[in-house]
């Protein structure tokens, strides 16, 4: 059922042929085909909003249904280009202005204008009418206990996000129908990477307002995207239909439906059985057994998140820069990914990403894998063989426990003595009495800049100084210096000097792999996936042979 | 009779309660569900905001004083996900599992207790000891192990049936299959074995030597005699008509009460996890409850006991 060109021609035609005739013929002459896309969960919060779904499953929904004014190009390497947006400039350093695309349809068929951009970043829909938003330190006024929910108050997750997202943004404004002016308080170059990122996507005002709820709304957000939803049951399914009107053209899907199904063999079988078209979250270890079937390939990208190993310097023995080190120095990341994740994703060079454009420091790399330099940097600590203990989670990340189980031996070897203490959950490992010393954690960034992810992860507001672990006199001073510095030179110095300091002389965390996400499907299904967890089914991408 | 229906209703109005307060208290130290839903990059005012807006950071007495005020009235609480009161997620997720556990159920009484009595029946013989390997056999294996089986040989080898899902009622074939197996293979194993103690009681031999013609004996002795261990055990089915296809409707993605469980206890969905162990309590008495009160019926013995007799 290929959309080759002819038969897309002939599909139009006959559409607009049949303007005139009763509905049923339209959609008899629809041979566009549907799937069926079986995932191991559509949205963790239960709800379709951005501003409070900031998952990875989340950026996978999104991606059918939502549009930002900037996008990311998916079929390339996330750079930015022009979403509902057609172009915008810089007024100055604290401003930038947006044309809008003219035409651009919701899905309920209203024009999308600026009264609905200015909608989108109101008070109103990014924090609720009891936030205060002249206080830095409180996020939230009140919130009604047991009634958090209930009509258009939002949820505290909506305001934290959008917190986070915007923590500056002074006000937007509609200078015409299709012109939109952002202003921030201070002076951010970052503007334009948070205005594309996840959580900025547009939303029709009329449809907001007319939602009883806001859990109503956040069941069927209406926004731009090439899909549509029909209905959505949290946990189980979510039904798309293909917006008809969507500006970038004709969706190649008639419909698409993601479905829940948590297990993995369970997926597996249900894509060889021809039940699924597509199944997602397949783990590395799977794949040489769905690839033995012929008619089955899985498709891998590694996406914009770094897992790390994480230090907690008060620990007595991590108080010393150089055992740090010498953990750094003793992993041989390349076995791992090698042995783990079937060399199908990669070392990465720090904590950072392609995707920074000129704010990617070339020729950095993670720690080289160097055990003597390790053991002595462990005897110029004096460092005797006490324990450092390493809290750990079950498999909360792909390869958790067996990736943690090659670097305690690797540890070994150079003569760290690295006890695991298995764990329940985040508190147990956040958990300031007793040995706080090596965790996990995975680090993402948001848009193309590092403050997006080493300012807002290790800096003085990130969650590693938030819990205690690591703090740095010079680091914090970089980060604040950053968030206001426009020119790119001082910028790009500000942030290879941030990767010396939290990487090698004192180091907060060692880079360990990129992570990656593999999606199973039939060969002869033409489609490439993302480098990253959203899902491009535009016309683009999607063919059958 | 009276007394005895009174005293099992106050057990089992305190069974409830014990499991509400064991589940409320276990629930809050196993984990802060502020982490998991806000996830761990949350600002730490963020984290402040969820807890003060689910009362988590008021001391446990009073959440638990708060929690059982509001049970007496009916309110659950609502879904720290959702947002839609507990009991109403709960309650609307009973129907999947009982459309498969009710056939299952039915499954395991229609095939394991004929297939019990024909091995009592002919004890050692050739048909005996296949059942009895047959019933071993599904007795045994996990059920994810016999779910996975069956959707390898019938939903990818075949094609006959869909692997997983609940859109039609060819979905329900397998799980019931699946959950029907295992729970035929123990009824017939404890019938058969409720039967072999029956059939070598004097009774049996008397009424044999008076006369009465051996189908008679089976249905007006043995059957009745046998059938108290068998009611004990489908009391235990029935009270696992709710909660106890959590594997299968995992395995299956069927969207029943199980894999609400499964999920509301991965993201700490307190009042969720709170009113499924409520429900799943609540059925369990009731189905406990019913077998008393079917014990005293069966056997005048038992209320005779009860009533201090």
């Amino acid at each position: 059922m290929f959309l080759r060109r002819r038969r897309l021609i002939a599909t139009a035609g006959l559409a607009a042929a049949s303007l005139g005739l009763p509905r049923i013929a339209i959609g008899q002459a629809d041979q566009r085909p549907s799937i069926t896309i079986a995932v191991q969960q559509i949205a963790n919060s239960a709800s379709l909003e951005p501003l409070r779904e900031q998952s990875n499953v989340g950026q996978r929904v999104f991606s059918f249904l939502f549009e930002p004014l900037i996008m990311q190009n998916l079929l390339g390497k996330l750079e930015s280009v022009p979403g509902v947006a057609e172009s915008w400039k810089r007024i100055d350093e604290r401003t930038v202005e947006f044309t809008l695309r003219q035409g651009v349809k919701f899905h309920n068929g209203d024009e999308l204008t600026a009264d609905d951009v200015v909608f989108t970043f109101s008070r109103e829909r990014m924090f609720g009418p009891d936030y205060d938003i002249s206080s830095n330190k409180t996020l939230f006024t009140s919130v009604l206990i047991r009634d958090s929910v209930q009509g258009k108050n939002l949820p505290p997750e909506v305001p934290a996000v959008a917190k986070r997202l915007f923590p500056a943004l002074e006000k937007v404004e509609a200078i015409d129908k299709y012109t939109v002016r952002f202003t921030n308080r201070t002076p951010d170059v970052t503007l334009e990477g948070r205005i594309g990122r996840m959580g900025s996507d547009i939303v029709s005002r009329r449809a907001y307002e007319q939602a009883k709820s806001w859990m109503e709304w956040s069941r069927a957000p209406v926004s731009t995207g090439p899909y549509k939803v029909r209905e959505f049951v949290p946990d189980q399914s979510l039904m798309m239909d293909a917006h008809e009107d969507y500006w970038g053209g004709q969706p190649p899907l008639k419909s698409v439906r993601l479905v829940v199904v948590p297990e993995v063999a369970t997926r597996i079988n249900g894509l060889l059985a021809g039940q699924f078209d597509f199944i997602c979250d397949v783990p590395p270890d799977q794949i040489p057994g769905i690839e033995k079937n012929p008619k089955f390939e899985v498709l891998g990208s590694t996406i914009v998140n770094h897992r790390l190993t994480v230090f907690d310097k008060n620990h007595p023995r991590l108080a010393d820069p150089r055992i740090r080190q010498a953990f750094t120095h003793a992993i041989d990341r390349k076995a791992i990914v090698e042995a783990l994740w079937s060399d199908r994703t990669r070392v990465p060079a720090g904590l950072q990403w392609e995707f920074y454009g000129p704010m990617f420091v070339e020729n950095w790399t993670v720690p080289p894998y160097d055990p003597a330099k390790a053991r002595q940097l462990l005897k110029e600590a004096n460092y005797k063989g006490e324990p450092i203990p390493y809290r750990l989670l079950s498999n909360y990340y792909t390869n958790q426990v067996a990736t943690a189980q090659v670097l305690v031996e690797m540890w070994r070897q150079v003569g760290l003595n690295v006890p695991i203490e298995m764990k329940e959950n985040w508190q147990q490992i956040f958990d300031g009495n007793g040995q706080r010393a090596v965790r996990d954690w995975s680090n993402s960034a948001g848009f193309n800049d590092p403050i997006s992810s080493i300012v807002a992860q290790h800096g003085p507001q990130g969650q590693q100084q938030q819990v205690g672990e690591w703090t740095n006199e010079e680091m914090n001073k970089l980060s604040a210096a950053m968030e206001v510095e426009t020119d790119m030179q001082k910028r790009k110095a500000m942030f290879k000097r941030m990767l010396e300091i939290c990487e090698r002389e004192d180091p907060a965390y060692t880079v360990l792999h990129q992570n990656a996400t593999f999606t199973a499907k039939r060969k002869d299904v033409r489609w490439k996936a993302s480098p990253s967890f959203a899902m491009e089914f535009r016309t683009v991408n999607f063919a059958t042979n | 009779m009276l007394l005895f229906a009174a005293s099992r209703l106050l057990r089992a109005a305190l069974t409830i309660l014990f499991v509400m307060t064991f589940a409320f208290v276990v629930l809050r130290l196993s984990g802060d569900p502020a982490l998991l839903i806000m996830s761990v990059d949350a600002p730490p005012e963020a984290i402040k905001a969820f807890r003060q807006a689910w009362g988590l950071d008021q001391p446990i007495w009073d959440q638990y004083l708060s929690y059982i005020a509001h049970a007496f009235t009916g309110d659950f609480g609502k879904s720290m996900r959702d947002g839609r009161p507990a009991m109403d997620l709960v309650m609307e997720r009973v129907p999947a599992t009982l459309a498969i556990t009710l056939p299952a159920l039915a499954l395991k009484i229609g095939l394991g207790i004929p297939a019990g009595i024909y091995a009592a029946l002919h004890r050692n013989s050739f048909a005996d000891r296949l059942t009895m390997a047959v019933s071993v056999a599904g007795f045994t294996m996990p059920s994810f192990v016999l779910a996975l089986l069956l959707v390898l040989v019938f939903a990818v080898n075949l094609g006959w049936l869909p692997a997983s899902g609940a859109d039609s009622p060819s979905h329900a074939i397998l799980p019931i299959i699946t959950l029907g197996a295992a729970g035929a293979a123990i009824m017939a194993r404890f019938t058969r074995s409720a039967m072999l103690e029956v059939l070598g009681q004097p009774y049996i031999r008397a009424a044999s030597a008076k006369g009465v013609e051996w189908r008679r004996v089976i249905s007006h002795h043995a059957l009745p005699n046998a059938a108290i261990p068998t009611v004990t055990i489908i009391g235990f089915m029935i009270g696992s008509l709710v909660a106890g296809a959590v594997v299968v409707e995992s395995v299956f993605a069927w969207p029943g009460v199980g894999r609400l469980l499964v999920s509301a206890v991965a993201n700490r969905d307190l009042a969720v996890v709170q009113a499924i162990l409520m429900v799943i309590a609540a059925w369990m008495v009731m189905a406990n409850f019913t077998v008393d009160i079917a014990y005293g019926w069966l056997d005048p013995r038992v209320r005779g006991a009860a009533a201090g007799h």
